[in-house]
């Protein structure tokens, strides 16, 4: 793919050149928008890569999620802003301990082919995910109901999950501890109701378009693997009179270049994403279809705690923080695509991670800090810090790693070798704990602390660096137990101070959705999930291109 | 000539056996499985998937379950397209495979062909000079350069052409096929002046021109057969390697062709899915082959009294 990046590269670098000097780098001159709906309300959307299932039980990709956020609905939804709304379930109360949840279904929810979405749909769909016989990788999603981890192991029956159906329009959901963000997993893939009847007469078969029935805005139309996924409008969903859209076409990209290309060639009106090396190149050709914002994910260096250089060196952990002009990278590495990162968690709604006092230093102020603590840690000119930093073979990483061992080198005299892995051969070495120092990145599954402090728990499977504090563990759990939200952000806020201070990570941005869209599809909206569902989308009257 | 067929036959079984097992132990060689993923998946979980691909096995087992597959023609399920098999992943993506490159290959051996001949014919001339330059281009500049510019002049810029996609439209396919069949015609052209250049030298045309006849009936009638000799062992191989996909040619213009998924499958560790296409890749090569050494006997008569 590199190959084909560079391709493309050349030949844009090419047309640019052509282009500033025909028209300025001005886009789309021809294209006339008028402010009715088009007649033909059809929309080409673009994928990141072919989704491996739609089965939502079972898919792990973002890419797949996508179209299943269009196919299927869970109890709540996601509004335009990516707040949660109700979805299948109109209502709900929670009990005083925020242990028990009980939801009404709304009686108007439909399957595509006219039965009711009933609550058994649910504790069907929920336990077939926890059952080990289904070998559903994303199963841990489920953890904060009743009894999940142990039914996972294979230690209890399914039928001990924490969901009953008090009746067909009424679900009790019973938690291990108060789960505020609860509501956020309920609209998430692994929660949607499955028609049972369906799967048990299709087995693995169900989700091909001849047999699935699905009960969101939309249904499946045809599917062609690696080419085409075609939906149109489920006129049985509840809400279908407020969805414009008739027909939505999904076109999986194994390369992001490619989305640019066809998106310029007018095939597909909304891309998953472009390649983020050319973020300026497009704003100055593309202008406003150019669309990008906050995003829940964290892009960082990673520490080997338990052994190397940094167990057991908290000064040089720091200093290697310090030394790094986040600014600079963001800016002059990235473009402006990315916000700087001092703190493990992005700014969330409720939540506003504790930021190190030298975050607003001037950059000599904290180089020369830095230098004090690399001096500390034992290092100096004539005996540098020397070790390799290990990342994932993509070429949208490479310019951040030659950059950071630029400012180590400048700013600290250490010697930092960056060197890549293709991405599983790397993920091998992780999970073996051999690099000291590592490529870190994590995209939350829902906007809470919670999901990004969790890599840091000593029982994390992906705590790949290590780290293990009782502190920090007893935190999480408190937080984990405790009621009042207030309290519980309070505990993360000090758990998150903890690992700030102790340096056990290396934050260097926030991550950002980018997105080209057509300028005459309407109702999108920028949200920190980057979950767009396409009901809320559509298509203006326009000619030209 | 039966019996050599057969014989031929024969032979690739056991290289197929070979090239299969190669494939399969190297890809359960290479670090990393198919189930790893930024996520890391919780040991009971990791446990459940991979009894159900039966990858708890010994590889012994594993591999002597995949020849019994193998022999009943059963490829096995794709690890990355989880209700997807690897029989089906390779009989939807052969057909736009063998349309795209079987096209580009025809334009290809048409154009170079001609360009080839007419250059040796009208040698040092500038019918000999300008394709010639123009093939040198050709086979320098790869196809990731090519296949964009296409796209650019004549889907951005002019909208003349989609830019790609596969729904069964001819418009769809100019862009693809044009970008494949660069290299090809370029390669054929040059390969062909070669060839035709030695032949128009050799006693036997000499022998034709010295009897008087005209150069129009020297060509048809006795040049031609010898002319094609390097460009049958050309395609042999090449449309083996055509038909299995080309992977810039697929990504850059969205064709769901098997070369994507053969390089979005080694990856992904998808096993089944790399040593099936392997196998395919392997019996193509071995098919061409022999269907070049018949071409062969019928284009030379040497070959033929040898064989």
């Amino acid at each position: 793919m590199n190959a084909v990046g560079r391709g493309l590269l050349l030949a844009a670098a090419l047309l640019c050149a052509c282009q500033q000097h025909d028209r300025g780098g001005a886009a789309a001159p021809t294209l006339k928008i008028s402010n009715v709906l088009a007649a033909d309300q059809t929309l080409v959307r673009a994928l990141d890569a072919t989704p491996r299932t739609l089965d939502p039980s079972l898919l792990t990709d973002i890419p797949a999620q996508h179209v299943t956020d269009d196919l299927f609905e869970g109890l709540t939804s996601l509004a335009v802003d990516g707040t949660v709304i109700p979805g299948v379930a109109s209502s709900w109360q929670v009990s005083a301990d925020g242990r028990s949840w009980t939801f009404h279904l709304r009686p108007e929810a439909r399957w595509s082919n006219g039965d009711a979405v009933v609550a058994e749909d649910f504790v069907y769909a929920w336990r077939r995910e926890v059952d080990p016989k289904t070998a559903a990788e994303p199963a841990p999603s489920l953890a904060p109901l009743q009894n999940a981890m142990a039914i996972i192991a294979g230690k209890l029956p399914v039928s001990e999950l924490g969901v009953v159906a008090l009746d067909a329009r009424t679900l009790r959901v019973v938690l291990n501890a108060p789960t505020p963000y609860l509501l956020y997993l309920l609209s998430d893939s692994f929660m949607q109701p499955l028609h049972r009847p369906t799967l048990e007469r299709f087995g693995d078969d169900w989700v091909r378009p001849e047999h699935i029935v699905s009960n969101g805005p939309f249904v499946l139309a045809d599917e062609l693997t690696g080419n085409r996924i075609g939906l149109r409008k489920n006129p049985r969903y509840w809400a279908a009179d407020t969805v414009r859209l008739q027909r939505l076409i999904y076109l999986p990209f194994e390369d992001r270049s490619a989305q640019v290309t066809r998106f310029e060639a007018g095939d597909v009106e909304f891309t998953d994403s472009f390649p983020g090396a050319q973020y300026h190149w497009l704003k100055s050709r593309l202008g406003d279809q150019v669309i990008s914002g906050p995003y829940l994910g964290i892009f960082m260096v990673g520490f080997q705690m338990n052994h190397g250089p940094f167990a057991a060196n908290q000064a040089l952990r720091q200093a290697l923080s310090m030394a790094v002009d986040r600014d600079i990278l963001t800016q002059r590495v990235r473009d402006g695509l990315y916000l700087p990162a001092y703190t493990l968690v992005p700014p969330l709604p409720d939540y506003q991670a504790p930021e190190p006092a030298w975050a607003k230093w001037s950059p000599t102020q904290r180089h020369a800090a830095a230098r004090k603590l690399y001096a500390q840690a034992g290092y100096s000119t004539a005996h540098p810090l020397r070790v390799e930093l290990m990342y994932n073979t993509d070429p949208d990483n490479r310019a951040n790693y030659e950059a950071l061992s630029a400012m180590w080198r400048a700013n600290l005299g250490a010697e930092v070798q960056p060197y890549n892995e293709e991405f599983r051969v790397m993920l091998q070495d992780l999970q073996l704990h051999k690099p000291t120092l590592f490529q870190d990145a994590w995209i939350g599954d829902f906007p809470d602390p919670l999901t990004f402090l969790q890599l840091f728990q000593s029982s994390h499977p992906q705590n790949y660096g290590q780290y293990s504090n009782a502190r920090f563990d007893a935190l999480l759990t408190a937080a984990g137990a405790e009621p009042d939200n207030a309290k519980r952000v309070a505990d993360f806020a000090a758990a998150e101070q903890l690992v700030d201070d102790q340096a056990v990570c290396l934050p260097l941005y926030f991550y950002a959705s980018r997105h080209l869209l057509k300028p005459y599809v309407r109702g999108f909206q920028i949200n920190v999930q980057d979950r767009n569902l396409s009901r809320y989308l559509y298509v203006l009257e326009h000619s030209g291109s | 000539m039966g019996r050599f067929i057969i014989r031929r036959l024969l032979v690739a079984i056991p290289t197929l056996l070979v090239i299969a097992t190669l494939a399969f132990a190297l890809l359960h060689a290479t670090p990393g499985g198919p189930f790893d993923s930024a996520r890391r998946l919780l040991p009971e979980i990791q446990k459940s998937i991979e009894a159900r691909y039966h990858l708890n096995e010994p590889l012994w087992r594993q591999y002597g379950r995949y020849l019994a597959d193998l022999i009943h023609g059963d490829l096995g399920p794709s690890f990355q397209y989880r209700n997807t098999s690897v029989n089906e992943l390779i009989a939807q993506g052969l057909p736009v495979d063998a349309l795209v490159g079987g096209l580009a290959l025809l334009a290809a051996v048409l154009l170079g062909s001609l360009a080839g001949v007419v250059a040796a014919l009208r040698q040092n001339s500038w019918l000999d000079y300008l394709p010639m330059a123009v093939a040198v281009l050709g086979v320098s500049i790869p196809v990731f350069v090519i296949a964009p510019v296409l796209i650019l002049v004549f889907a951005i810029e002019l909208h003349w052409l989609p830019g790609g996609g596969w729904s069964h439209s001819p418009r769809q396919l100019v862009l693809p096929v044009a970008a494949l069949a660069c290299p090809y015609t370029a390669y054929v052209a040059r390969l062909m002046r070669g060839s035709a250049i030695e032949v128009l030298h050799s006693p036997f045309i000499r022998t034709a021109r010295a009897k008087g006849l005209p150069e129009r009936s020297i060509i048809l009638r006795h040049a031609w057969r010898p002319m094609l000799m390097p460009l049958v062992s050309f395609l042999g191989p090449t449309f083996a390697g055509v038909l299995s996909g080309s992977i810039i040619i697929e990504t850059v213009f969205g064709l769901p062709g098997i070369g994507r998924y053969f390089f979005t499958g080694a990856l992904n560790r998808d096993y089944t899915l790399v040593v099936g296409i392997t196998v395919l890749y392997g019996a193509l090569i071995i098919a061409f082959n022999l269907l070049a050494d018949l071409c062969y006997a019928w284009l030379d008569p040497r070959v033929r009294h040898a064989a």
